[in-house]
């Protein structure tokens, strides 16, 4: 990290202003000022939190509604995997600062922008793991339903779509974690969440603000992953019974 | 029941009809490519009949709907196909819960056919398939094609991907399960002994055309030409003492002080041989399981075993 120039002027133009009477630590922009840090977590980092949470499942969920749809229609349909495909990788491989400007001239500055964004991140994870598990259902299991009178859209529901379970949430996995870590930026464009006490931490230099919400990002991300396993396990509970050897 | 499999202009199967009785099963064997598989499909549209008809007790399988034809034949294959992500209650219980069964009776259900085929009703109900060995898995198979009790199953080489002694069991097990619940069964294969063991006749295809339907026994005795008999094997005469047992011939009376070896009634002539064999002996007394004292009811000579296996008409034309 480059050393931030600091102003620590006696009179006046605290570095950090707006976070009322200053300890020692603060003054002299410690590394970790746990003092303030709890202090402030109702204040400055439990809302932020929150809209983190919120910002990240509300992409990851309609992200996933329409990857869904998409990847069973290009299960169905073939022809449209290639196009949706390709719309997925292009939005994927766009800066995210810049398709934030770029969207903000049509939708404006609000966090409404910030999903469109989002949601469009997570459509090339979730659309490829989907369709992937889709296909890589054994053909017998196929063959099974078929020859047992299953309707297509009996075996869709009950055998396909239970069998690509695993590869869905491995999808889900990736794409949380990835927003997650997008959904910072967000705060660019006014959505709030963990990026507004990054974006002050930069600007103001304070070093525990940054410290504090970096560490509760990833912390989140961690927390976001193991929950997911978990309903792994509770979805698939048969991807984890073998035969014991 | 009647199912006739007029032709197909594909020569996958070419004009292949035959009749398969209530009750019975029907081994169709051939060479890799024969149209066995393909005319197995057919019966319940897994793959379309372009020509001809397919009828069960009298119906076209074409006036029936897709759903309702399938959900009444049971369909065994050699990849089993079971649901990896349901339990084996549910796998069992796939076709009666689309037939609107109660769960109740489900359960109940699957715990009788995995009683019957052999395994846990109480402890495997609720494990999952990957639990389980490839036998396991397919007498699990075998317990869901049956779970509405279709009278009609169709079997592709079931147990195909088995290993040997696990196979053995299998057919046994099969063999004795079908005598309990007969079903009508059209059953694939390539393995000729497989046939002989499981057939109550045999038709052997050759590039979709039937070219023997027979008896195990009368297919051994009198192969029609000399593709079936080099199908069948050189060591027919050997392998027709397997579906004979010493029921098939006239004992002579009891020897005194016995024969020196014996065995049942029901004992195949090739066990009954190689006894003989192993023994040294020309002569084996015979015991009927059925009476309280394995009383020696009489003795077979060693000649009247190779009597019998000799072809009838020894000058027979297609037996060269």
């Amino acid at each position: 990290m480059t050393p931030l120039p600091l102003v620590l002027a006696a009179g006046g133009g605290p570095v950090i202003p707006s976070f009322g009477k200053a300890s020692n630590c603060v003054v002299q922009n410690g590394q970790f000022c746990s003092g303030w840090f709890f202090a402030n977590w109702h204040a400055v980092f439990q809302p932020r939190l929150i809209e983190h949470i919120e910002l990240t499942a509300i992409a990851v969920g309609v992200g996933m509604v329409i990857a869904f749809s998409a990847a069973i229609l290009a299960y169905k349909q073939h022809w449209f995997e290639t196009p949706f495909s390709l719309l997925a990788a292009f939005l994927y491989t766009i800066p995210s600062i810049a398709l934030f400007e770029i969207l903000v001239q049509i939708t404006g500055i609000n966090r409404f922008t910030a999903e469109v964004a989002l949601v469009g991140y997570t459509l090339l994870i979730l659309f490829r793991n989907t369709l992937t598990g889709l296909r890589g259902i054994p053909p017998s299991a196929l063959e099974a339903a078929q020859a047992m009178g299953l309707t297509q859209t009996q075996s869709l529901f009950r055998v396909e779509i239970p069998l690509a379970m695993p590869a869905i949430m491995a999808g889900v996995r990736i794409a949380t974690v990835t927003i997650i870590s997008l959904a910072t930026v967000a705060a660019y464009i006014g959505a709030g969440g963990l990026g507004e006490p990054i974006f002050d931490a930069i600007q103001t230099g304070f070093k525990t603000e940054f410290l504090a919400t970096g560490v509760i990002i990833v912390a989140l991300a961690i927390v976001a992953d193991v929950l997911l396993v978990l309903l792994q396990r509770l979805l698939t509970p048969w991807a984890y019974r073998r035969r014991s050897a | 029941m009647i199912k006739q499999y007029p032709g197909r202009t594909q020569p996958a199967v070419d004009d292949l009809s035959f009749t398969v009785e209530p009750g019975e099963i029907c081994v169709l064997i051939g060479p890799s490519g024969c149209g066995k598989t393909t005319a197995l499909k057919m019966v319940n549209r897994l793959i379309s009949i372009s020509g001809g008809d397919i009828t069960i007790d009298g119906r076209s399988i074409r006036s029936l709907g897709l759903t309702d034809l399938r959900r009444g034949i049971g369909y065994v294959f050699q990849q089993i196909g079971l649901f990896p992500h349901m339990s084996i209650e549910a796998n069992i219980g796939t076709v009666p819960r689309l037939m609107g069964w109660s769960k109740g009776r489900i359960r109940e259900r699957a715990g009788e056919l995995l009683e019957l085929v052999g395994l846990d009703p109480e402890g495997d109900l609720k494990r999952y398939p990957g639990e389980f060995s490839g036998g396991q898995q397919q007498r699990i198979g075998v317990a869901r094609a049956m779970a509405a009790d279709p009278p009609i199953m169709l079997m592709d080489e079931p147990f195909g991907a088995i290993d040997p002694i696990a196979r053995d069991r299998l057919q046994n097990d099969f063999l004795r399960l079908h005598k309990q619940v007969r079903k009508t069964i059209i059953f694939v294969t390539h393995d000729i002994d497989e046939a002989i063991k499981m057939g109550d006749k045999i038709a052997i295809m050759r590039a979709g055309k039937l070219v023997q339907l027979a008896t195990a026994d009368d297919l051994l005795a009198n192969p029609a030409d000399d593709f079936v008999a080099s199908f069948v094997g050189e060591d027919r005469g050997l392998k027709r003492l397997r579906v004979r047992t010493l029921r098939d011939i006239e004992l002579d009376p009891p020897v005194d002080g016995g024969a020196g070896a014996s065995a049942y009634m029901d004992t195949s002539l090739h066990l009954a041989l190689s006894r003989m064999l192993a023994e040294g002996t020309t002569r084996l007394d015979v015991m009927d399981e059925k009476s309280n004292e394995d009383a020696v009811v009489g003795s077979v000579r060693l000649d009247a075993i190779t009597e019998l296996i000799a072809p009838q008409q020894p000058t027979s034309p297609q037996d060269r």
